[in-house]
């Protein structure tokens, strides 16, 4: 692809530049950084400089012509490329006048020429296409001959670099083994180096970080979010785990907390709802058979997501154990694939900090996610009359391609009366 | 020899003729040695100076469709079949007016046209080639005859059996005629070969062999008409021995050690074809002073033309060089 | 479609042609009631009589100087010469006469004259009678040279070569005259100067003449397998040669390798060596060209050593896999 060289704005008033004399001609080679056209502004006169090498293929405008700033007033590319004129979408054919150019190129390596290296014709109009020095290249034929694809190889992994980026690179004191280079011939130009202003922090984007970021954006990006959110009275609930606490934690030696309420109650409700326990496979809407449902657990620089099989089928003494155990599992990075594999539904609770209530992002393939906030000490009207009571909001996120609005409020509302009315479990 | 005149049917014009003929061929070679020495001419030649009746009598036996092959020997044996002096002349110069363009030169002069199949630079080449142009004739029922050129050096090439052996085994409509000038090269014949006249290798291939002297036209007109009728009523080959002798050298670079000069002289004054002829004319009253000068002069005349026209033609362009390789486009 | 020899199909082809032109006739030693030596001629003389199959002695010198003759005069003689090697007593008037007739008569006069030669070795018949000598004709400018590969390639060829007006040698292959190929029945010309690309493929070319075309392709077959995509070209016509399709496979693949039965040194295998070296073809060559040929030896008469000395399946095979550095 081309490079445009536009002319530059270099002041806040300029508006116009006038193009005294160009330094070189159609068909030239050009290496970043050297001067193709002096310029004239309103106040001075400046040289443009190319910012990538390769062959001037077009200038767009003669010497003496004045022209806007930020209008391209030349190309550079690999030669015989044809370009498209942004300024007016035609495209244009400079193959004829760089043919004329091509015997005025230098030999790219003299080296090459005086010490008699083994190499193949193709690897020699290879090595010369790309300016390689052959000395350079480890041939791999007999006698150490270099062929083509050694010269292919040498032009792949060889990091190249422009002269201003190297220079750039050498005084920042930069590592440029990873960094990809967009300038002609791959190579690394200044931009590319992508200098940090401040000394912020970077790391790169990878490990869990990397497959967390695709995979909530894929969520995000694929299934139509919608949220509605319920406030619900867990004073009853409160209660209710006041009760059971000394009875689970003696018999499992685990302390009950709402984490496992909620998913006791959940997964009730949910069996009631399949559309809601349900994902999009293939073009098929599928209601799952089990009930599993993964509740997030946060750990170091992520989340994990360990589920609990059948969920419906345990009592809240056995679900108790499997979500501590879980817990504990992943705090200790400790998961296995089986842990984490075939969610139907997911529980995110962040009622453990000042949230009342969010907007999660369904953990695909999953179809919606019920995200969890504090619990907080409120007035509530109850018989008429102002009572303190202890509230909660739950947020319900759901796909809109499969889930409508009205079944999704359903099931918010089922499961606000479970939780509100605990007795109801026993039904 | 009046007698044989009439026999064979010759009338004044027709003596007149034969005679000019000769003479052409006489003048002809002398002309063309003496542009040799001028340094005009490239190459080498052979001239058959002193042969010039085996030439110009066996091609009077031949009609105009019928065909000879030659030798690298060959101007006189050309001439006599009809090609034109200013053409030849021109193709000894090189010149693109040549009979070949310039690109056969004198041993590989030919003209298709009046029958004849070209002067041969390899010895006894021209009799297969004789013998296929017969086996032509033949096939497709064009009745002419091929009347074979050759010297006494050739009856040794492998060829010339082979040749005269299919020739006789097909029956062919054809007469070989050996020019037995006693040299071939410098080899004299003698001590090449233990067979006492050419001809009588004739019974090898059960054909008819004749020895002639070559140098008596007449004798040359008798033997080969008959030669030619036979060939062409289907009688088959027949092999004519016509002793001569040439007075030159082999080629231009011949200093003639192998022979003596006073065996050149005595044919020269004693055998020479032209006053031979002249000779048998005169006593028969067929020609007169007025009439030889006229001749002589014609023939001159003649030559005086073939050279302006053959010196006046232009050179082959460099194009040529590259040209009828091959008959038709051909990319190579 | 029916399948016929090598041999039928020249037989055919001759015959063919005889039937529609009546100045084609042949000649040679053994091709009347014999049917040639190689069987070639088989029932020839029953159909066209002993004037157009005209049997002749033991006389390379005056058969071959009679069939030019009889080209120069009007006639369309196809010559067959027993085994290739009795060429030499023939060659004057192939060489001398034949090839330059029309040159040296500025244009005038035609020789259009086909000889047919058995060459090659395999058959146990020893030195004097098992060469390859066609690099000879090749060199002699005047002359045409043949060398058909298969049953399909050799009628449609030996009829361009009969219907050409200069003197072809058409150069057959002994162990080729049994091999079965699909022919069509009628006439058909391949055209003299165009070679084929007998197999495609991207990794090497071969170019081979004769028995070899065959050899190459078992050898590429085999090469397949190891993953390396032979690409095989037959020239069909040894002069005028068919550069262009060579070169244009040499850019495609890159390595080339020249095989011919012919002793490797100054075979026409190197011709076709040079005139790729010197093509456009040099730039893309990431090998160098090798050749691979006979071995500078007369034939042997043992088996063993007769097939030692030229190349066969294996030795194209290895010397691929050499080119490719495998």
């Amino acid at each position: 692809m081309a490079t445009d060289v536009i002319m530059p704005k270099m002041g806040a008033t300029m508006e116009e530049g006038t193009i005294v004399t160009w330094f070189l001609n159609k068909g030239d080679y050009v290496e970043e950084g050297s001067p193709i056209a002096e310029i004239q502004t309103d106040k001075i006169a400046i040289e443009i400089e190319a910012e990538v090498s390769g062959t001037l293929l077009h200038t767009c405008y003669e010497a003496g012509e004045t022209v806007k700033v930020h209008e391209v007033i030349a190309y550079i590319g690999e030669k015989d490329e044809l370009i498209e004129d942004s300024n007016s979408s035609k495209k244009m054919e400079v193959i004829e006048q760089v043919k004329e150019k091509e015997q005025v190129l230098p030999p790219p390596s003299t080296a090459e020429n005086f010490q008699k290296i083994r190499r193949t014709p193709a690897a020699r109009v290879l090595a010369n296409e790309h300016r390689i020095d052959l000395s350079e290249v480890s041939g791999t034929g007999p006698n150490g001959r270099i062929e083509k694809k050694d010269v292919l190889h040498f032009i792949n992994s060889k990091k190249k670099i422009t002269p201003l980026a190297s220079k750039i690179a050498a005084a920042e004191n930069l590592d440029i083994e990873n960094i990809a280079g967009t300038g002609a011939y791959q190579k690394i130009t200044k931009k590319d180096l992508m200098l940090p202003k401040t000394s912020e922090k970077s790391k790169p984007l990878k490990g869990m970080r990397k497959v967390i970021a695709d995979r909530m954006s894929q969520s995000a990006f694929t299934a139509p979010h919608v949220t509605i959110t319920s406030e619900i009275d867990m004073t009853s609930c409160i209660n209710l785990r006041k009760e059971l606490l000394p009875e689970i934690e003696r018999s499992t030696g685990l302390r009950l907390s709402f984490n496992e309420i909620l998913l006791f109650a959940t997964a009730k409700t949910l069996s009631k709802h399949p559309n809601m326990n349900a994902s999009i496979i293939d073009d098929y809407i599928v209601e799952h058979e089990s009930i599993n449902i993964g509740f997030a657990v946060s750990v170091e620089d992520g989340l994990l997501v360990p589920v609990v099989k059948d969920a419906n089928k345990l009592g809240l003494t056995e679900l108790t154990a499997a979500c501590k155990e879980l817990g504990l599992l992943a705090r200790e990075g400790k998961l296995l694939p089986h842990h984490l594999e075939e969610g139907t539904f997911t529980i995110s609770n962040l009622g453990m900090y000042a949230v009342d209530s969010f907007t999660p992002i369904i953990n695909q393939p999953q179809s919606a996610i019920l995200g969890v906030g504090r619990i907080v000490e409120k007035p509530a009207v109850i018989n008429k009359a102002i009572e303190i009571r202890s509230m909660m909001v739950l947020s319900l996120s759901f796909d809109h391609r499969l889930i409508d609005g009205a079944p999704a409020a359903a099931f918010l509302t089922d499961l606000k009366e479970i939780l509100e009315n605990p007795m109801k479990l026993l039904l | 020899m009046v007698q044989l005149l009439n026999e064979l049917g010759l009338s004044r014009e027709v003596s007149h003729k034969l005679l000019y003929d000769m003479l052409e061929i006489r003048k002809f070679e002398e002309l063309v040695e003496k542009l040799f020495q001028q340094g005009k001419v490239h190459g080498t030649m052979h001239l058959c100076i002193g042969q010039e009746a085996t030439a110009v009598g066996a091609c009077y036996a031949l009609s105009n469709k019928d065909m000879i092959t030659s030798t690298h020997r060959g101007h006189g044996h050309s001439l006599a079949k009809g090609m034109q002096a200013d053409r030849m002349l021109a193709e000894l110069l090189g010149k693109e007016t040549g009979y070949c363009k310039g690109k056969g030169g004198s041993m590989h002069i030919a003209d298709l046209d009046v029958g004849n199949l070209g002067a041969n630079g390899i010895v006894a080449a021209g009799l297969p080639l004789g013998v296929g142009a017969a086996l032509t004739s033949k096939m497709k029922n064009l009745g002419y005859v091929v009347l074979c050129f050759f010297g006494d050096g050739a009856t040794n090439e492998g060829a010339f059996h082979e040749a005269l052996n299919l020739a006789s085994i097909w029956d062919l409509p054809i007469v070989f005629f050996c020019e037995n000038n006693l040299y071939a090269m410098s080899a004299s014949i003698t001590e090449m070969t233990r067979v006492k006249n050419i001809a009588d290798r004739s019974t090898a291939y059960g054909i008819e062999g004749i020895t002639i002297d070559g140098n008596d036209i007449l004798q040359v007109i008798q033997t080969a008409s008959a030669a030619v009728e036979k060939a062409r009523n289907g009688g088959g080959p027949t092999l004519i021995e016509a002793h001569t002798y040439r007075w030159k050298g082999h080629s231009k670079s011949d200093a003639r050690k192998y022979r003596s000069r006073e065996e050149e002289q005595k044919w020269k004054k004693e055998h020479d074809p032209i006053t031979n002829f002249i000779e048998q004319l005169k006593f028969a009253n067929y020609i007169s002073e007025e009439e030889l000068q006229s001749i002589q002069d014609q023939v001159e005349n003649n030559l005086k033309h073939a050279l302006e026209f053959a010196e006046n033609s232009p050179e082959p362009s460099i194009d040529s060089l590259t040209e009828d390789i091959y008959t038709g486009e051909v990319n190579v | 479609m029916r399948t016929v020899t090598y041999a039928e199909a020249i037989r055919e082809t001759m015959s063919q042609a005889m039937r529609q032109d009546e100045d084609v006739f042949i000649l040679g030693e053994d091709i009347g009631i014999y049917g040639g030596a190689f069987g070639v001629t088989n029932g020839m003389l029953e159909e066209f009589g002993p004037e157009r199959v005209r049997i002749t002695p033991i006389s390379e010198s005056a058969i071959s100087g009679c069939a030019v003759g009889a080209a120069m005069t009007g006639m369309r003689p196809i010559l067959e010469i027993q085994f290739s090697d009795f060429v030499m007593i023939a060659l004057d008037n192939i060489v001398n006469q034949a090839a330059k007739t029309r040159y040296m008569y500025g244009g005038k006069s035609k020789v259009p004259l086909v000889v047919r030669l058995p060459g090659g070795s395999g058959a146990g018949f020893a030195a004097q009678h098992s060469q390859s000598l066609e690099a000879w004709m090749t060199h002699v400018p005047g002359l045409k040279v043949v060398q058909p590969s298969s049953a399909y390639d050799a009628k449609g060829l030996l009829l361009s070569a009969i219907k050409d007006d200069n003197p072809v040698l058409f150069y057959e292959h002994k162990l080729l005259y049994n091999v079965k190929d699909e022919v069509p029945e009628e006439l058909y010309e391949i055209p003299l100067g165009k070679a084929e690309v007998k197999k495609q493929g991207t990794d090497i070319t071969i170019v081979a003449t004769s028995i070899m075309v065959q050899r190459a392709m078992e050898a590429a077959e085999q090469l397949e397998k190891i993953g390396v995509s032979v690409e095989v070209i037959d020239p069909r016509t040894l002069v005028p040669l068919d550069i262009e399709t060579i070169i244009q496979s040499v850019k495609k693949t890159s390595r080339v390798l020249v095989v011919y039965e012919a002793v490797k040194r100054s075979g026409y295998g190197a011709e076709i060596a040079s005139v790729i070296a010197e093509s456009e073809a040099f730039d893309y060559l990431d090998a160098p060209i090798k050749r691979l040929g006979g071995v500078a030896t007369p034939i042997p008469y043992n088996p063993t050593l007769e097939k030692a000395a030229v190349p066969q399946v294996e030795d194209i095979i290895n010397e691929c896999k050499k080119i490719m550095n495998l």
